[in-house]
């Protein structure tokens, strides 16, 4: 373990020696161009006069996208702040006014944006000491508010909160996400009367959520175009599932951090030819890795597993951060297990029936006996060796199983696992002296188990 | 008098003893809710003894080692008494609510006790969507059928108007009290309003009708005007009860609550079930869309309908004045709603107070502080007041 550090670095609180450093995948920067070009277009939709809508949770925007209506993803925007270093003033306004900072990170970062959004004028400026230069106070404000949030009733406040910061003048339409719990032993993943009962629900509020469209766009929706974007959308998770696969190799040719970095082609950027070449090159590039043996980690000793939402201030720090202890963190619960995840099931002729499916089986919307078994295929699949379980301290949805995976997967793989908090898009919640401690306790661990097997 | 509310006291602190003692001696089923909406005249139906699962004020133990401590103190309560064992006696356990913090401690529960039957049946939280009441009436329908085939019962339609018939008596007898108390006509504390309250939410409601009627009949009521306190309005704790030492400190500082909309309060007692509509499942199913104009619930999503606003009304028709938040750490529903109610008191220069709970327990003293002063700066601008006028 090369890269843990010595008690008297500790003392002096000097940053973890970064001896090795990930070895990115050059498609990746298509990735950023993608996401820089999204939102600079996001940043004009309003001068260009295009409606804008706020959204969070599943991934509507193909939805919105046939409708030529512009869109703001409440997570992405958060993420987006965060990667940039950028969400400490949403989050601190949203403070100023009394919102807990417990509150789910997420909603604050985007509930702040609209707290500056509103404050633009030369007089809240002055007094709120906002900057419009900032990247939250570029977000266009909505013309609409869709609410679709799996699982988390936070996330169905969170909209309540925008609807309301926006005084109540904003239209806004709510779907409402049944869990499917399972009363009955029929109730299966993807299978199951409760399971079409849920997706029949979902698929007629989206029909409902259609109309609503239709009434402020004053136009017929373009079902053609929702089935075109699709096909693009379902062709690019396809490559993104296979690229992911193509992982099990040795040494793994791509990170969870990668796929962790091309989330936004299948959660929020327009569904288009563009995303569809993007994961060819991604999985081009990974088939060529595995050619020539390229690892994602210079020296790949331990293959791990990242249960958690990304601290996404931090994907590239952590990357190196791993690279440094050898250890490749091959896939993960965020990735591996959500954004069109099933895609096969998208019928195009049809497509809001595969749509719904997928959005109700995404990693936060199955209970947690699914969650377990999908871990545990994923883990014996990539051949993992340990798992570091993020408790994203204000992602309560996605956190709380985790003490659970801990549990089984110890039980029925014997790996170890290292647990530690801190949060989307919150820093404050994330000590990396925690975190370096637990980690290298894990990797002894699996050393140490690895030496009683010789 | 104090009989009846010994009685009360005696099963709100101890509800399992309580519910334990009711099985033995009835040989009855007892099935467990949790909170906060659930319709439980459909398990009285079933001629089973719904109870409402309690936070209860033991620390902590193995329930840490199976969920997260930056969860609720009663969700993470009740998956201690889970893996406690403490929650056994209980036949089955339903629910109904959305809250991300209850769906996780209710999968946790399935997981660390595979052998208790906890089923789900979701009621729609979004209360205005066109389709909220057809959805609300299928979901019940459905926890109608689920609940017969794990209590191995019928349920019919005449069981359901005589249940909801009880709890509507129930709620009027509680609201009656409140109303005296309201008015000044009675002098009860408010942890004793607590322990009638959450004793109806573990006790058979025939027996806590006859008691409640036993105890309206023998209080006292007074004409004189209420002592020089202050008197206060108390809001929050939206799934459990606070710990009554608080509402005691409350009242030793020199206020008087004289209203609430706890869940272990008027909440739990606002709205009455229509008996007037045919069909009893479209009746509860109503009353459940309906509850929210009468006490407002910031789980629910409902456009129409502002908290703050309606605080405002109700801290002025009680005549209190001051409004005393108890919010529960980490309650994501109440942490969204409190700025509004915060900056709507101060907009309408009304005193208000929050104090954040927490299940490991409160400095009280510094609470003690904080309430002091409050109503000191009460009595203070009231004077001014009285001069000025």
């Amino acid at each position: 373990m090369s890269a843990i550090i010595t008690p008297e670095q500790r003392i002096l609180g000097a940053e973890p020696p970064i001896a090795k450093k990930a070895n990115r995948l050059q498609a990746t920067k298509l990735n950023n161009q993608m996401v820089n070009a999204y939102w600079e277009d996001l940043f004009r939709a309003k001068e260009e006069g295009r409606l804008v809508c706020w959204t969070e949770g599943i991934q509507l925007n193909p939805i919105l996208q046939a409708a030529d209506i512009a869109w703001c993803h409440g997570e992405a925007a958060a993420a987006l702040l965060a990667a940039r270093k950028e969400s400490a003033a949403p989050q601190a306004h949203m403070e100023t006014l009394g919102y807990d900072r417990e509150l789910c990170s997420y909603a604050r970062t985007h509930i702040g944006c609209g707290v500056m959004n509103q404050s633009s004028t030369v007089e809240a400026q002055t007094l709120l000491n906002v900057d419009a230069r900032t990247l939250g106070s570029r977000i266009p404000a909505p013309d609409m508010i869709i609410s679709a949030y799996p699982f988390c009733s936070t996330g169905q406040q969170w909209d309540n909160e925008l609807y309301r910061t926006f005084g109540k003048k904003v239209p806004i339409f709510n779907i409402s996400m049944d869990w499917v719990w399972g009363n009955k032993s029929s109730a299966k993943y993807m299978s199951g009367p409760e399971f079409r009962e849920k997706v029949a629900f979902l698929k007629k509020q989206l029909q409902d959520c259609v109309r609503f469209i239709e009434g402020i766009t004053g136009k017929p929706y373009d079902w053609d175009r929702l089935s075109e974007i699709m096909k693009y959308t379902k062709r690019a998770a396809e490559l993104r599932l296979e690229a992911m696969r193509l992982c099990k190799a040795r040494p793994s040719p791509a990170s969870f951090f990668e796929w962790t970095n091309s989330i936004a082609p299948v959660n929020f950027l327009p569904g288009g030819p563009e995303i569809v070449h993007y994961f060819e090159q991604k999985k081009a590039e990974i088939e060529s890795r595995i050619a020539q043996g390229i690892g994602s980690v210079p020296v790949e000793k331990y293959r791990l597993w990242w249960d958690g939402i990304m601290n996404w201030n931090k994907i590239g720090w952590l990357s190196d951060k791993f690279a440094g202890y050898d250890a490749c963190m091959v896939a993960g619960r965020y990735t591996h297990m959500g954004f069109w995840q099933e895609p096969q099931v998208i019928d195009l002729r049809d497509p809001l029936d595969g749509m719904a499916q997928n959005y109700i089986t995404c990693p936060i919307s199955i209970s947690a006996p699914q969650v377990i078994e999908k871990i545990i295929e994923h883990c014996e699949y990539y051949e993992i060796d340990g798992l570091i379980l993020h408790g994203a301290r204000t992602c309560r949805a996605f956190s709380y199983p985790q003490y659970m995976i801990a549990d089984a997967v110890g039980k029925r793989l014997g790996l170890p696992v290292a647990m530690f908090e801190g949060d989307m898009v919150d820093e404050t919640f994330y000590k990396d002296e925690v975190v370096s401690s637990r980690v290298e306790a894990m990797l002894e661990a699996i050393d140490a188990s690895r030496a009683r097997m010789r | 008098m104090n009989t009846v509310l010994d009685k009360f006291a005696q099963a709100a602190q101890r509800p399992y003893e309580h519910v334990k003692a009711w099985k033995q001696e009835r040989g009855v089923k007892a099935v467990g809710t949790l909170p906060m909406h659930f319709p439980a005249e459909i398990i009285h139906a079933t001629g089973a003894l719904p109870v409402i699962v309690q936070e209860m004020p033991d620390a902590i133990t193995s329930g840490g080692g199976a969920m997260y401590p930056f969860f609720c103190g009663y969700t993470r309560s009740i998956v201690d008494q889970v893996t406690e064992d403490q929650l056994g006696f209980l036949d089955a356990i339903m629910f109904t609510d959305h809250c991300v913090q209850l769906l996780s401690a209710a999968d946790v529960i399935r997981i660390s006790r595979p052998e208790t039957t906890i089923h789900f049946h979701q009621l729609i939280a979004s209360l205005r969507q066109p389709w909220s009441l057809e959805s609300s009436v299928k979901t019940l329908r459905e926890l109608v059928a689920d609940l017969e085939e794990v209590l191995g019962v019928v349920v019919t339609e005449e069981a359901l108007r005589h249940s909801i018939s009880v709890f509507n008596e129930n709620r009027r007898l509680i609201r009656d009290l409140y109303q005296m108390r309201r008015t000044g006509q009675i002098q009860l504390r408010a942890s004793q309003m607590q322990h009638i309250v959450k004793s109806s939410m573990v006790m058979d409601k025939e027996t806590h009708n006859a008691l409640l009627r036993e105890l309206i009949a023998s209080l006292k009521t007074s004409t004189a005007p209420r002592s020089d306190t202050v008197a206060i309005y108390v809001s929050g704790h939206l799934c459990h009860a606070p710990r009554p030492e608080i509402l005691d400190l409350i009242e030793e500082c020199g206020a008087t609550i004289v209203d609430d909309d706890l869940y272990t309060g008027y909440r739990y007692v606002s709205t009455d079930v229509d008996a007037g509509i045919g069909d009893p499942i479209v009746a509860l199913a109503t009353a459940y869309i309906r509850k929210n104009d009468n006490v407002p619930c910031p789980t629910r999503i409902d456009p129409e309908v502002d908290w703050e606003e309606w605080l405002l009304g109700a801290v002025d028709r009680c005549g209190a004045q001051g409004l005393v938040v108890l919010l529960v750490k980490f309650c994501e529903p109440h942490y969204f709603a409190y700025p509004r109610i915060k900056a709507a008191f101060e907009r309408n220069d009304v005193p208000h107070l929050m104090i954040e709970t927490e299940h490991d327990g409160v400095a009280m003293e510094n609470v003690r502080t904080k309430v002091e002063s409050f109503v000191e700066m009460i009595k203070v601008q009231r004077a001014a007041r009285a001069v000025a006028a």
